[in-house]
């Protein structure tokens, strides 16, 4: 038996390590980089690692590892690639304070790093002139969640029910504490009532950025509220479509009776949604200029030479931020 | 002398339905909060939100009855949402997992999920009864990797880890379609997890597998030394679990009308948290279906019961904290009793 389990052992790591050497191969000639993700099954970053990866094609070779949602996983992805003496690194933070650590790290190795889609604190990103950052103003996919209500509202008097004038709306909060929740939350709001619309909130709770978790929050709302939801905010798509699930369940987007809701990130099955009627709208992360700015970054940064607007193509802001901003996505 | 004795009888069967108290009080509480609580329509969406729960639930039991326990049953429940919406998406939908996919029968997706959850099962079984590896690691193994099987195929171009949406309504009908019986309507989940209630119950009681599940649980030598056949046993176990997970994994699949690998995350903790809360004993030879029902029953009204009074999510999980503490410690006080 144990000769049994050492050999299937033994089998194991060799179809490893040569899984692993072909992933190495090729691409010598190219300056080699790499990219760190937060967590690989994130829909959004999946966006931007095949953007990266198609950017990079004959510009870069690029190492792409996952950190699986845990910082100290990222730090010692980190020291793998100081350790590989990467020429260029990007760093797609798990939580956006550790970026301080990893700039210390990068500084010491005289490796340049890009950060990417989650901003570090402006006081650690000062820390090293050859630091970057590359995404979008999170408060921005908030506003717009509340612009395409705000422009629903306007164009449609009887979306407010009860005829109060208030807008009685639903939240489907992203996880508590993060940086995209909170702000999201927040601005959306914030942009409505800029708009000169009173709101009332009549519930508000997190669904983990999760679906099903989006639909059995949202089956709570509506029992507890009924009719009285004039609009669903949710922090992003997964969410919003599971709201969507429990709605029609209550007998909603079928004769005449709807609900907006909105969400953010333009996912596949979201667009999907905005097709069929049913979601009101949504905020498209520009994954593929994200993906795309990180590569011309990392290429300047890799030749060793300084990013500008003629190099890279994008803008850079106060020499270190590449700002790529968001777009509203509705029904046509 | 007959009033001890009455006594006795009502603590004896206070603490053997202590958990449908404990039930019955977390209502009481949330309607007196909020009047509006106890209606149909919240009776109903409890009992939707506990079905899936309730299947991975019992398929944890047969296990955790066998003094055994099974991590894997989240991420199989995750891999199988994902195998049966892979194939079961509308040919209009913009990013097909197979673009060219023809519309299969809407029962071949599910059996093959179903049998995905059933192999994982039968990994594990055969992990444990023959490489005696314990439970608890074996399935730890079996979590990992199949977690890594499912981002592989996810991932896979060309969905590229985005989603799967756009399912097909005769595959949705069965997570969200209903029954209707005149003014009332009865969601098919419902109905799916009350008849597998009944065959694990049938299992449990009448079937010579379950007689031996509860033997293999109680004592282990005992049961070899009386001629069960252990390895096959617990092979039987860890495979008919793991299908229940496979249908479960089904649907969340059709009850979201989407899927990703990130389903059933966790859902394991859950499962075993409602099992031990409904009087499944960890150290195995005890469990019933009727307990497990109210432990599921439990924990989905902590869910949506604290979300329909606006309770914040943070003193949600405390709660829930609380309750499975409370319970156990309940529980063992009762075993400790009898010895």
């Amino acid at each position: 038996m144990r000769k049994i389990i050492s050999g299937l052992v033994i089998g194991a790591l060799a179809v490893t390590a040569v899984a692993c050497s072909s992933n190495d191969g090729g691409g010598n000639s190219l300056p080699k980089t790499g990219v760190a993700i937060y967590k690989f099954d994130d829909t959004f970053m999946s966006s931007v690692r095949s953007a990266i990866t198609s950017a990079a094609e004959g510009k870069i070779a690029v190492d792409i590892v996952d950190s699986q949602n845990s910082q100290p996983t990222q730090n010692d992805k980190v020291d793998l690639f100081v350790s590989k003496k990467m020429k260029a690194m990007a760093i797609n933070p798990v939580d956006r304070t550790a970026a301080g650590v990893i700039i210390d790290k990068a500084k010491k190795a005289k490796i340049p790093v890009v950060f990417l889609n989650r901003e570090p604190l402006a006081d650690d990103l000062a820390k090293w002139d050859k630091a970057y950052f590359v995404g979008a103003k999170a408060e921005e996919s908030g506003s717009m969640e509340g612009q395409i209500l705000v422009d629903y509202w306007n164009a449609n008097p009887d979306m407010d029910k009860n005829g109060d004038g208030i807008l009685q709306y639903v939240m489907l909060k992203g996880e508590p504490g993060h940086q995209d929740a909170e702000l999201r939350t927040k601005h959306s709001v914030l942009a409505i009532e800029e708009a000169g619309i009173k709101v009332e909130k009549l519930a508000e709770d997190t669904a983990m950025w999760d679906r099903v978790k989006g639909q059995e929050k949202m089956a709570a709302f509506i029992a507890a509220n009924g009719d009285k939801i004039e609009a669903v905010i949710a922090n992003n798509d997964d969410m919003a479509l599971g709201a969507i699930e429990a709605l029609k369940a209550a007998g909603y987007f079928k004769d005449d009776k709807f609900m907006p809701v909105v969400g953010v990130d333009a996912t596949d099955p979201a667009m999907q949604a905005l097709k069929d009627g049913t979601l009101l709208g949504t905020v498209l992360n520009d994954a593929e200029n994200q993906g795309k700015a990180t590569v011309e970054l990392m290429k300047v940064l890799a030749a060793g030479e300084t990013p500008t607007k003629d190099n890279t193509g994008y803008e850079i802001t106060e020499g270190k931020y590449v700002w790529i901003p968001y777009q509203k996505v509705t029904q046509k | 002398m007959e009033t001890t004795a009455r006594g006795v009888r009502l603590k004896q069967a206070f603490s053997h339905n202590a958990i449908w108290i404990v039930l019955i009080a977390l209502i009481a509480i949330i309607t007196i909060v909020d009047s509006n609580f106890l209606s149909l329509l919240s009776l109903k969406d409890i009992a939707v939100q506990s079905s899936t729960r309730l299947i991975i639930a019992l398929g944890a039991a047969f296990v955790l009855i066998t003094a055994g326990v099974d991590l894997s049953a989240g991420r199989v429940v995750g891999l199988t949402a994902v195998v049966s919406a892979s194939m079961l998406q509308i040919p209009e939908y913009g990013n097909r997992f197979f673009p060219d996919l023809p519309q299969l029968w809407a029962v071949i997706p599910i059996v093959i999920a179903i049998a995905v959850g059933f192999a994982v099962g039968l990994v594990n079984g055969f992990i444990v009864a023959k490489f005696n590896v314990p439970p608890f690691i074996a399935t730890l193994g079996t979590m990992v990797a199949v977690f890594g099987a499912n981002s592989l195929y996810f991932d896979m171009e060309p969905n590229n880890s985005q989603p799967i949406a756009g399912l097909r309504d005769d595959f949705t009908v069965i997570g969200s379609g209903t029954l209707d019986l005149g003014s009332f309507s009865l969601p098919y989940i419902i109905l799916i997890a009350i008849a597998v209630s009944f065959i694990v119950w049938i299992i449990f009681n009448k079937t010579e597998l379950g007689k031996n599940m509860y033997a293999i649980g109680g004592n282990i030598q005992a049961a070899h030394v009386s001629g069960i056949n252990v390895a096959k046993n617990i092979l039987w176990i860890y495979a008919i679990a793991g299908a229940l997970y496979g249908l479960a994994g089904v649907l969340e699949a059709a009850r979201t009308g989407g899927a990703s690998n990130s389903y059933g995350n966790m859902y394991e903790l859950d499962a075993i948290a409602a099992c031990v809360v409904g009087g499944v004993s960890t150290t195995g030879g005890v469990g019933r279906v009727k307990g497990i029902i109210a432990g599921v029953l439990i924990f989905t009204v902590i869910n949506y019961g604290l979300t329909f009074i606006g309770i914040n999510p943070n003193w949600q999980l405390i709660i829930k904290g609380l309750i499975i503490v409370v319970a156990v410690a309940f529980d063992i006080r009762k075993y400790v009793a009898k010895k």
